[in-house]
C-alpha cells in the first residue's frame, strides 16, 4: 500500500512539474504523445521544397543540417554560387524554401536523426555540407573509398539515396543501406 | 551515519532527468510557429563563399548513373529489429506483471512452504522474471547491434547516450526488484524500472 501511494506521488510529481514545459512548447506534447515513429529524420512534406531541390539533385531533408546553416545556404547571393553553380529561383519561392528549412532544421526537430546531429554540430559552426557534418563523417569513416568514391554508381556521399533506398522518406538506418556494386556489404 | 537513500527518490528523480532531458535538447529551439512573413537576406561575405565551392565532386547529381539494381527489401531479423522486439516486449511483460494475479502478501508471520510455492509459481512472479530476463537481453541485444551510436563525448543531451542509460538503470532496476521478491517491497522498484525503460524506448522511437 505504501509502494503504491509513493509511485502515486512520484508520477503526479512527475507529471506536475513537467506539465509547464507541455504549456511552454505545444510541440513537446505533441512529441510526447506522438506514438508514431520519429527515430530518423522528418520527411519533405512541402512540394515546393521537393521540386526545387529535386529539380538539380536529391532533395535533402531540412533536419539534416541546422537552421544557421540553411540560413547561410538559402539566400538570394548563396544560390548565386550554389556549390559552384547558379540556383537562383525567385524571391517568393525562396522565401517559402528557406522559411521550411529553417523551421524544421535539426536544431528545431524532434527526429532522432536529427537531434543527433544537432547535438554533435558545435554550437558556433555553421557548416554547409552536409558531408561534413561531424555526426555524418563518422557514421560514414568505416566505409572503404572504393564503395564511394571509386564507385561508379555512387561517386560521393552527397549522393544520398544511392544508397540508402529510403533516403527519400528520411529514413536511413543500417537495414536500408544497400550499397550499388556491393550488395553483401554490412557495417 | 550514512544518509539512507530511498529508492523511490532514485525513480523520481530519473523520471524528471528523462524528461528535462529531451526538453533542454530543443529549448532554445522549439518555437514551431508559422515562418516570417519578412524575409532579409543575409549578407555574404567574399570568404563565405570560396567556403561554399570546396568538395563540389559533380556539379548536377544527374551526371551520376542511376544504378540498375533489384528492388531492395530490408532484411527482417536484424540486430537492430531484435533489440526493438525485445525492448518492446519488455515493456509488455512489465504491464502483465503489474496486473497479474499475485497471492496474498503475508506480513505478520513466516510463510509455510506451500505459501512459497504458491508465490513463486504465480503468475506475478512468472511474469517478473520473464521481465527481467527479457530485460537483460535488450540490453545486451543493444550493446551488440547499437555499439557505434553512443559515444561520450557527444554529452549526457545526445538521444543514445539517454536511451543507453534509462534502457540500462531501468534493466537494472527490474532485476534488482526481482531479487527483492517475494517478501521485500519490490513493487516500487519494478515499476521504476519499467517507467525508466518506457522513456528509454521513447527516446528514440
Amino acid at each position: 500500500m505504501r509502494n503504491k501511494a509513493s509511485i502515486m506521488v512520484i508520477l503526479t510529481g512527475a507529471v506536475l512539474i513537467n506539465s509547464t514545459y507541455v504549456y511552454a512548447e505545444e510541440s513537446f506534447i505533441g512529441w510526447l504523445l506522438d506514438f508514431g515513429r520519429t527515430k530518423e529524420v522528418k520527411p519533405i512534406d512541402n512540394e515546393q521544397y521537393q521540386e526545387e531541390c529535386k529539380d538539380c539533385h536529391f532533395a535533402y531533408q531540412p533536419g539534416l543540417l541546422p537552421a544557421r546553416s540553411w540560413k547561410k545556404l538559402l539566400n538570394a547571393e548563396a544560390l548565386r554560387d550554389h556549390f559552384g553553380d547558379n540556383a537562383e529561383i525567385d524571391v517568393d519561392t525562396l522565401r517559402i524554401i528557406h522559411d521550411y528549412a529553417v523551421v524544421n532544421a535539426a536544431d528545431k526537430s524532434y527526429y532522432k536523426r536529427s537531434r543527433k546531429i544537432a547535438v554533435t554540430t558545435p554550437e558556433n559552426a555553421a557548416p554547409l555540407r552536409i558531408t561534413k557534418l561531424r555526426y555524418i563523417e563518422r557514421k560514414h569513416d568505416d566505409i572503404p573509398e572504393k564503395m564511394i568514391k571509386d564507385n561508379k554508381d555512387v561517386k560521393s556521399l552527397s549522393y544520398c539515396d544511392k544508397c540508402h533506398t529510403q533516403a527519400e522518406k528520411g529514413v536511413y538506418d543500417n537495414d536500408t543501406v544497400s550499397i550499388p556494386n556491393y550488395p553483401d556489404w554490412d557495417d | 551515519m550514512c544518509p539512507k537513500i530511498k529508492f523511490h527518490n532514485i525513480g523520481f528523480t530519473l523520471c524528471l532527468a528523462a524528461f528535462s532531458a529531451s526538453t533542454y535538447a530543443d529549448e532554445a529551439t522549439l518555437n514551431l510557429k508559422l515562418p516570417t512573413t519578412t524575409y532579409t537576406a543575409p549578407s555574404f561575405s567574399s570568404g563565405t563563399q570560396s567556403f561554399m565551392l570546396a568538395l563540389n565532386e559533380s556539379k548536377n547529381q544527374s551526371e551520376i548513373s542511376t544504378p540498375t539494381r533489384t528492388k531492395f527489401e530490408s532484411p527482417f531479423f536484424t540486430g537492430s529489429n531484435a533489440h526493438k522486439y525485445l525492448g518492446l516486449g519488455t515493456l509488455a511483460l512489465a504491464i502483465a506483471t503489474t496486473i497479474a494475479p499475485k497471492p496474498p502478501e503475508i506480513e505478520d508471520r513466516a510463510a509455510t512452504p506451500a505459501e512459497i510455492d504458491a508465490q513463486d509459481s504465480s503468475a506475478h512472479a512468472k511474469f517478473g522474471r520473464a521481465t527481467a530476463a527479457m530485460a537483460a537481453a535488450t540490453v545486451a541485444s543493444g550493446l551488440l547491434s547499437h555499439w557505434d551510436d553512443f559515444h561520450i563525448e557527444d554529452g549526457i543531451f545526445d538521444p543514445d547516450n539517454l536511451h543507453a542509460l534509462f534502457g540500462t538503470a531501468g534493466a537494472l532496476a527490474i532485476m534488482y526488484a526481482i531479487s527483492k521478491a517475494p517478501g521485500e517491497g519490490h513493487a516500487g522498484k519494478g515499476m521504476v524500472g519499467g517507467i525508466a525503460m518506457g522513456v528509454a524506448v521513447k527516446l528514440t522511437w
